[in-house]
Parts: C-alpha cells; structure tokens; sequence
C-alpha cells in the first residue's frame, strides 16, 4: 500500500509540475482564445492568433519626403529626410494589395506614411502636396480616412496610383496621384439635396471600380455621400435602418392617428450613422455602425443598389461583435465596432473599439476567431482605429498607444483557414480532414461541425449530416432532414401504402357494421 | 334528449371541447364536476409543458434547454392554473358568481383540453416538418389557444350565471388578481427569507458566544 500512495504522489507531482510548465508556456499571451456555442454563451477556444510584433513610429526609423528638391526649396527650406518621431493619433491605415505599401494616416502630425507591410523599406512622408491648379502647395489638417485605387490609363498605357485622402479639417476629400499631384477636390456638394447647415467633415472614404468616391461623414445619417468620377455629387448611400424601439414604433402608431401639424412635433426617428466601410474586390462595400446602444444594421455588406445582401433565410439573426453586454458602475460595455476589413479570401475582420477585440468571421458571418482586448500589455488596445489585413497577418492600429500591433496566425489558425477556405469553395470533402484536425484540437469548435456536416451531407450520409447539424446550424440540419425524410418516405413507401389501404379497408368495414347494428335495433322496435 | 349524457367523468372534458356553448351547460345541469379528472388534466398541462421544451424538434425548438430547470415550469403551468383558480373565485364570489371552488377549478381544468391537445399535435408535428412547412405549427398553436380561450370564456359564463360582457370583464380583474396575488407570494416569500436569516445570525452568534 504504502508504494502506491508513493507512485501516487509522484503521479500527482508530475501532472502538477507538467501543468505549471504548459501554463507558463502560455503565458506570452495576454488574452484568452474564445468562441461562441449555440446557446450564445461564450466557451474557451483555442486562440486563431497571437501577437507577433509592435511597432512604433520611433521603431519606423526616418522617412523621406516623396517631393523633388526644387518643390521642397519652392515650399521654403523643408528637410528632405527626417526622424518620423512617435505618430500622434493615428486613424486610418490601408494595405495596397498590388504594390504591398502600407499606408498610415498620422492624423496629429498631419502627414501620411507609406511603407510595405513587412515595415522594411524606407518610410515616404506625404505632407505637402503640388497643385496644379494653383500652382500653390496643399497641406492636411487632420486626415481621418485613405483610400488607394490603380488605374491604368489607355492613352499612355501608364499605370498610375490614385490616393484620396479624407481631409476631415479642411472639410475636403483631396485626390493625389502618388507623385503628389492633385488631380480632384471633392469639396461640400451645393445640391439642394445636401442641407446647408450640414457640415462636410470627411471621416473615411472609399472608392468603387468606376471612380465613384464614397465619402463617409459623422453628421449625415442618411448614408455615405457619394460623388460621382468627374467630382459631382450623385447620391447618398446605403443608410442604416430606424432601430425598432418601443419609442420608434409608439411614435409611427401616434403619427398614423394625429394630423401632421401635432404629429410634426413628435421626435424624428434617426438611424444612426455608419462610423466606417470598406470595400472588396468585388465591389461590395461593408460598414460598420460604432454604437453600443443599437444592435440594428451593425454591420452590413451592401451591393451597388446600397441594399444589405446579408439576410438569412428566417433562421436566426446574424450577431456582431460580443453577445452580451453589461453594466457596471454607470457605464455600458459592450462591443462597438469601428472598423471593418475584408481581405483577398473574403474574411471579414471586425475591430471592436469598445473591448479592444478583433472579431474574425467568414464570408458568410460564421464567428472564427476573437482575440485582442483591453490593456497596456503587448496584444492588448486602449483606443483601436483600424484594422487591415494582409496574407494571414492582421495589422491593428492603436491612436493612443500611437502603434501597429500585427498579429501572426497559429498553426490552429492555419489549419481552421485551410479547411475554410475548401468550405467556401464547395470542396466539403477535401476540407473534412482538416476540419477533424480541428476538432480534435478543439473539440467545441462549432464550425468544424458545420464543415462535416456539410461534407456528409454532400456523401449523402443524411443522418450523420443531421447528427453534426443539431445545435450547430438549423439552415444545415432543415437541408439534410429534408433528404433523409424524402429517403424515409421513399424506403418505407409499402409499408406507408399497407397501412393507409388497410385503415380505409378497417373504416368501410366498421361503417357497414354499424349500419347493419342500427338497421337491427331499427328492426327490434 | 339529443346526447346521452350519462357519461364516465372522463368523457365529459371531451364532450364539453366539442360543444362549446352548451356544453358547459349540460355540465352544470347534470353536476358532473370532476376533481380526479381536472387534477389530471392539471398535471398533464405540466407534463406536456416540459415535452414542449424539451422534444419539440430542433427547427423549431427556441428554449433554453442547456441547463434544464423545472421549476420555472411548475410556476409556469401548475402554479399558474392554481393562481388563476383563487383569483377567479375570490373575485366572482364578491361578484355574485355562483362557482365555487370546485367548480372554478373543474370547467377550468376541462377548457385547457383542447390546448393540450394540439400542443401534443405541434410536438410530434415539429419533428417531422421542415422549417418551410412551420406555417402548420402556427396555425395549430393559434387553432389551440383561440380554442382554449372560447371554452374558458364559455366555461366562466356558466359556472357564474354571468352574461357575456360581465365574463369578460371579470376575467380581465382576475388576470389583475393574479398579479397582486403573485406579488404578495414574492413580497412574503422574501420577508420569510429575511426573518429567517435574522433567527440564524441570532443562533450563530449566540453560538459563538457559547462556544468560548
């Protein structure tokens, strides 16, 4: 007895030690992995992404201005190479896919920044740009958004790069080639259709295929303004919903009883406006809506008529960001999402500036990943304000830590994305080894159940399909219950005939016999 | 005499489901109120509840059934009926109704039948159907309902000797009955909760005063 209590101890020590040294082999991470089950509460995962550097403008060395000497002479004296110094409430970033420049707006320094994704070539300062116009030079007083767009010009079968500029204090867009030439101001459209007394502050801007430039402003709650390529203004675009509260519906029933004059006394219901978007290469352009307190048209993904394409089919309601939200001493924290990315395979990134996470979903808003959070930690935010996303690397930028957080896919997050990726395909069968893989490194990982299921169904294996369906997905389990039912029907097809011919024999035969009862009682009488 | 009304007692829940003005009458004529079979029907309403919850099939299923509680089950259903029954009488007795008790708490027990009835129908059906055919299930849940709620109407009418408008107005003061009555279990159940805290904080510190 006493060597088993000695075997025992020592088991037991053994695990102990074990535990503290995977702990500690962990510990480099300051968030914990997390997901979502059906329920809706939150289960541990195993995290997608870790955090692979941090880097700061002091880190990005010194930065060359991008204009000629005779144009920096022409502006008076402006140093051609200078240290870049920490960047000041940086707000925008955006990776140029073609070229691999990765563009940051340092909105307090007012200058935009270019480097390549892998922070290794010389920095270019952008701060003084040449118009032609004017022949005068124009300066940026507070960027907020960028937007990168190639063309290439049949004429001179030239390509050039195409940078519009949020300008948020000039109250302008400013279009410049990557010389620095302005070619376009896009400035406060005079159209009846644009209110006076509206301000034009440029927040973000997009721009589509067609040169249509999207301008997103805080103030207009009717949409993105958008002009159209010669610089006039066309439209609004894509405007949110009226949250349905009880406010808003006991509003519209009062509106319908009382005449107009007392009904235009009521408070207007005002959706609210859209904080962000960005565009893919198929044209679609998504926004994100930075409010804890509605939950309608948080996040949307627009065709060019400016309709939501994201509906379900009646099954659940799509949720962004955290599930839940709570209170806690006088402030609501919940998740608020500020930036929206869509990359090259269509993964969507969603930026919550509220937690300080990144929310990673599939083209079909399927919840993947979330990590980040709230902290002074490396991997950790304290004010988030974009988010972009190139070849498995997600670059976050934080304006007040004033730093590009980038964060490296795990192997688990590569084998989830390998088995993605053959999903959205089609390819269920390739992606069911994958998706095995990710079970059993993380056996609540509800996707990969959908992925099986979805490969089983397409085996024709219904019940098995059924089996991964249930609590996973009900548009699933609806497609493989509908085949496994038909099957049913079709298999037990004479049992189903026998047993209504015999019940229809059975009826007919008790009705003559009741029949043949009355006419005897009728004939006792 | 159209039907032969000289029925076991669990016919008559049945019976009355089928006809439902006269029905009642012919309840109330002949006496046969039944406690057995409206205890019955009680717990059955119970029992049908929790298979609600928990076989309905999983396209239409929408509780929360990760954590399996009762309780709020038994509040919802037997706690309920009962709430509803004590109300009704304390109301209709200062209002001239002629119910008793009893009486209340058979015809209401016999007006849930037809509820009962197709929440079992809307159980088997939503595990055979798609989502696209759910359009069945609503109807057979409003079919039920709006079923159960004439016959309590009809059921109140008689077994008070009220006409239709007094019925109706009674049973909205008993829906408000119920309230005040609910409230005052919470408000005692939480003054209960406090006196006895106050009794063991007494008993531990006097024992710790006699421990030493």
């Amino acid at each position: 007895m006493p060597k088993m209590k000695k075997i025992a101890c020592a088991a037991i020590s053994a695990i102990m030690a074990f535990s503290v040294l995977s702990t500690a082999a962990f510990a480099d991470q300051p968030y914990e992995g997390y997901n979502y089950d059906w329920w809706g509460d939150p289960v541990p995962s195993q995290t997608g992404y870790v955090v692979d550097r941090v880097v700061t403008g002091i880190d990005l060395g010194t930065g060359t201005r991008y204009n000629t000497d005779e144009q920096l002479k022409e502006i008076g004296d402006v140093e051609k190479t200078v240290e870049l110094g920490s960047l000041a409430d940086p707000a925008d970033m955006y990776i140029d896919r073609e070229t691999q420049y990765l563009y940051i707006v340092d909105s307090g320094n007012n200058r935009i920044l270019i480097t390549d994704v892998n922070f290794e070539k010389p920095v270019v300062i952008m701060d003084y740009f040449y118009n032609p116009e004017t022949k005068g030079y124009e300066t940026l007083n507070g960027p907020r958004g960028i937007f990168v767009r190639h063309v290439d010009d049949a004429e001179t079968e030239a390509e050039s790069t195409m940078i519009y500029i949020a300008d948020y204090d000039n109250e302008r867009v400013l279009g410049v080639y990557s010389d620095g030439t302005v070619f376009q101001q896009f400035t406060k459209p005079s159209s009846e259709f644009y209110e006076d007394d509206v301000t034009f502050q440029p927040n973000k801007v997009v721009v589509d295929v067609s040169g249509n430039v999207y301008v997103n402003i805080k103030s207009i709650t009717t949409g993105a303004v958008m002009f159209a390529p010669d610089g006039s203004f066309s439209n609004y675009f894509g405007a949110n919903r009226v949250e349905q509260t009880a406010q808003a519906i006991a509003n519209k029933f009062w509106k319908t009883i009382l005449d107009r004059e007392a009904a235009a006394n009521f408070i207007q219901a005002v959706p609210m406006e859209f904080s962000n978007f960005d565009i893919d290469d198929e044209g679609f352009i998504y926004t994100v809506t930075e409010s804890k307190k509605t939950t309608t048209d948080v996040f949307k993904k627009m065709n060019p008529a400016g309709e939501n394409i994201l509906i379900n089919l009646g099954f659940s309601d799509y949720t962004y960001g955290d599930m839940a939200t709570y209170y806690y001493k006088g402030t609501t924290y919940g998740s608020q999402i500020n930036d929206v990315d869509v990359d090259e395979n269509g993964v969507i990134r969603l930026l919550d500036y509220g937690n300080g996470r990144i929310f990673e979903y599939t083209d079909e808003c399927d919840l993947l990943f979330i990590y980040g959070g709230k902290g002074n930690q490396k991997g950790l935010f304290t004010s988030v304000s974009a988010i972009e996303a190139y070849n498995s690397v997600v670059y976050v930028l934080d304006s007040r830590k004033c730093s590009i957080t980038t964060f490296k896919r795990t192997e688990f997050g590569d084998i989830v994305h390998e088995a993605m990726s053959l999903y959205s395909l089609g390819r269920y069968e390739e992606a069911r080894e994958p998706w095995m893989e990710v079970l059993s490194r993380d056996s609540n990982y509800w996707f990969a159940y959908i992925g099986l299921g979805n490969a089983e169904l397409s085996q024709g294996n219904y019940e098995t399909a059924m089996d991964y369906f249930y609590r996973n997905s009900r548009a699933g389990y609806n497609r493989a219950f509908k085949q496994y039912r038909m099957q049913f029907v079709r298999d037990n097809f004479n049992i189903f005939m026998i047993v209504i011919l015999v019940v229809i024999v059975l009826l007919i035969v008790l009705s003559k016999l009741l029949k043949m009862r009355k006419k005897k009682k009728a004939g006792g009488k | 005499m159209r039907f032969d009304l000289d029925m076991p007692a669990w016919k008559w829940p049945f019976y009355v489901a089928r006809h439902p003005f006269e029905g009642f009458e012919d309840l109330r004529w002949k006496k046969a109120y039944s406690m057995k079979v409206s205890m019955v029907i009680v717990f059955c309403f119970f029992i049908i509840t929790v298979c609600q919850q928990v076989m309905t099939g999983f396209l239409f299923n929408n509780s929360y059934v990760k954590v399996f509680n009762i309780v709020p089950l038994l509040v919802q259903t037997i706690v309920l009926f009962f709430t509803w029954v004590i109300g009704n009488w304390s109301l209709c007795t200062l209002f001239d109704g002629e119910g008793s008790m009893k009486n209340i708490c058979c015809v209401s027990a016999y007006a849930l039948v037809p509820y009962l009835i197709t929440q079992v129908v809307v159980i088997i059906a939503s595990n055979v159907l798609l989502k696209s055919e759910g359009a069945f299930i609503v109807f057979f849940q409003y079919l039920g309902i709006l079923w159960s709620v004439v016959l309590m109407i009809s059921a109140m009418k008689t077994v008070h000797q009220y006409t239709i408008p007094k019925t109706l107005i009674a049973m909205i003061f008993t829906v408000a009955a119920m309230v005040v009555i609910l409230f005052l279990l919470v408000l005692l159940m939480s003054l209960f909760q406090q006196v006895y805290v106050f009794g063991f904080s007494i008993y531990t510190e006097l024992m710790y005063r006699f421990s030493i």
